[in-house]
């Protein structure tokens, strides 16, 4: 295992990540997704130490944490990364001063094929030829781990479709692996091996992406055929002004079921119905 | 670390057209006064000051939880901090001596104008702003810098409120209680020594209170 999280918890005033066991095996991409504030960031954060949580283990590479260790790791944040005043030149020179394995020449191929000018400070750049730069500079260090928050926010699709490409390279090795947190989930369904949600500072599920996508149906039913609907076999529901969104377990499909399968089941319905859906009491 | 420590001294390259403006300046009021103790230790005194602006640009660039993910103990990033300052220290005072030495053999003005005391003027300046750091660093480690000079003229407040108490209703101020004017006589007498071994003390203390402080912060 390249990252192993066991009975994480860190609370807050008003929010606490309980309990989060998550593990992080080799040549895989797992992808982190969860609603605003349900704890992605918290737990990445507690993972390298940015915050110290309340308890629970955090292994990498199977050793206790260290902080040396984050030598084999690189990390993009939604919102935190180097003075925007810097240009490429300083990035370069801050990054082979700190890290051992640095490559200049890698940095600057990825910085010449993303066609960002050298002597241009960051904050003059867009949002997405930054989000560049941050990749570029975390795989320039030849890492084991990408610890990635939202890298492909603000990429247009051409784009994102090269870096997601860039990311299936990286694991190919079967060594290396990514953690991979994003709103934007028809890029997991794509590139990742397994899913891990959390809501609400909680583990929904940590499972391989087929495994979800197996195990769950969304069913569409109009107002009437929900009330004849067999409520026991609702994991959650949500009522639209037509009609109501369903989510099942798979091993509950009926043939009579078939009929309300609209579209093939997306990370994101389930997610959405997690989150806004409701149990029946019934 | 020696890469923290360049990314602090790479701030400094979007102000140098700011600095020269500011010699420029001194040296200009120094010409009209017909004294250059400000034209030697404005500019670098700036340059020391600014070293409490990297804090600044950090949390305004919200830097800190990268900088977190470096591979670096949380001990070697405050240390990179004030290694920076302990740096900028020595490097502003032989800007210092140059600009002393530049206008001693340029300028030529008079003994009134320009005399070695006031390098030793410039030392003390320059240890005055070091202490000022000192006291600064663990308060921003602990509070952010945004919040700490609220919190920093709290603690002044506080301490000058105790003592205006202390002077009015216990006489702690009275030259009996304490002999201010050997005091003062002192520091004057051993002005250089005396403010060398509070800020090494003041320092050293901040160094630890930081890492303390620094230590348990989240980000």
């Amino acid at each position: 295992m390249n990252i192993e999280v066991n009975k994480l918890n860190k609370s807050f005033d008003e929010f606490t990540l309980s309990d989060i066991s998550i593990k992080l095996p080799k040549g895989k991409i797992v992808g982190l997704i969860g609603e605003n504030g349900a704890g992605k960031t918290t737990l990445i954060k507690c993972i390298l130490n940015v915050m110290h949580k309340d308890s629970g283990e955090v292994k990498l590479f199977g050793h206790p944490y260290d902080d040396a260790l984050k030598e084999n790791i690189g990390v993009v944040f939604d919102d935190s990364f180097l003075n925007e005043t810097f240009t490429i030149m300083d990035i370069n020179l801050i990054m082979k001063n700190i890290y051992k394995k640095w490559d200049s020449r890698l940095f600057f191929k990825y910085i010449k094929s993303f066609k960002i000018p050298k002597n241009k400070e960051i904050k003059k750049l867009s949002t997405g030829m930054k989000k560049k730069i941050e990749i570029a500079s975390c795989i320039s260090r030849h890492p084991r781990i990408l610890i990635l928050d939202e890298p492909t926010s603000g990429l247009d699709p051409v784009m994102r479709s090269e870096v997601l490409d860039m990311f299936q390279d990286f694991v190919s090795n079967n060594e290396n692996s990514i953690l991979l947190s994003t709103h934007i989930t028809s890029d997991l369904e794509h590139i990742a091996d397994d899913v891990i949600f959390i809501s609400n500072g909680k583990l929904i599920f940590d499972k391989p992406l087929k495994e979800v996508k197996d195990s769950y149906v969304v069913l569409e039913l109009t107002k009437d055929e929900f009330k004849k609907f067999n409520k026991k076999d609702i994991i959650r529901y949500k009522e639209n002004r037509l009609d109501y969104q369903v989510l099942i377990n798979k091993k509950n499909m009926k043939s009579d079921y078939k009929k309300y399968i609209k579209d093939l089941t997306r990370l994101d319905d389930i997610m959405l119905l997690y989150i806004r859906g409701q149990i029946c009491e019934d | 670390m020696r890469g923290l420590i360049i990314k602090d001294f790479l701030y400094l390259k979007n102000t140098w057209k700011n600095l020269v403006i500011i010699f420029i300046g001194s040296l200009l009021i120094s010409i009209a006064l017909g004294n250059f103790l400000l034209a030697i230790c404005a500019l670098p005194l700036t340059l020391l000051a600014s070293t409490i602006n990297t804090f600044q640009t950090d949390e305004f660039f919200n830097t800190e939880s990268y900088t977190l993910s470096l591979p670096l103990s949380r001990i070697k990033i405050v240390t990179a901090r004030f290694l920076y300052t302990i740096l900028m220290l020595f490097i502003s005072f032989f800007i210092g001596l140059v600009l002393y030495y530049l206008i001693r053999f340029t300028i030529r003005p008079g003994r009134n104008g320009l005399n070695t005391d006031m390098l030793k003027y410039l030392i003390m300046l320059e240890s005055a702003s070091l202490l000022v750091d000192s006291i600064f660093y663990p308060i921003i480690y602990k509070v952010g810098c945004e919040k700490s000079r609220l919190v920093l003229l709290s603690i002044v407040m506080l301490l000058l409120g105790i003592g205006s108490i202390l002077s009015v209703y216990v006489n702690v101020f009275d030259n009996d209680f304490i002999d201010f004017v050997s005091i003062i006589n002192f520091i004057q007498n051993n002005g250089v020594m005396v403010l060398g071994i509070i800020v090494t003390i003041t320092t050293i203390i901040s160094y630890f209170l930081s890492i303390l402080f620094y230590r348990h912060r989240d980000f």
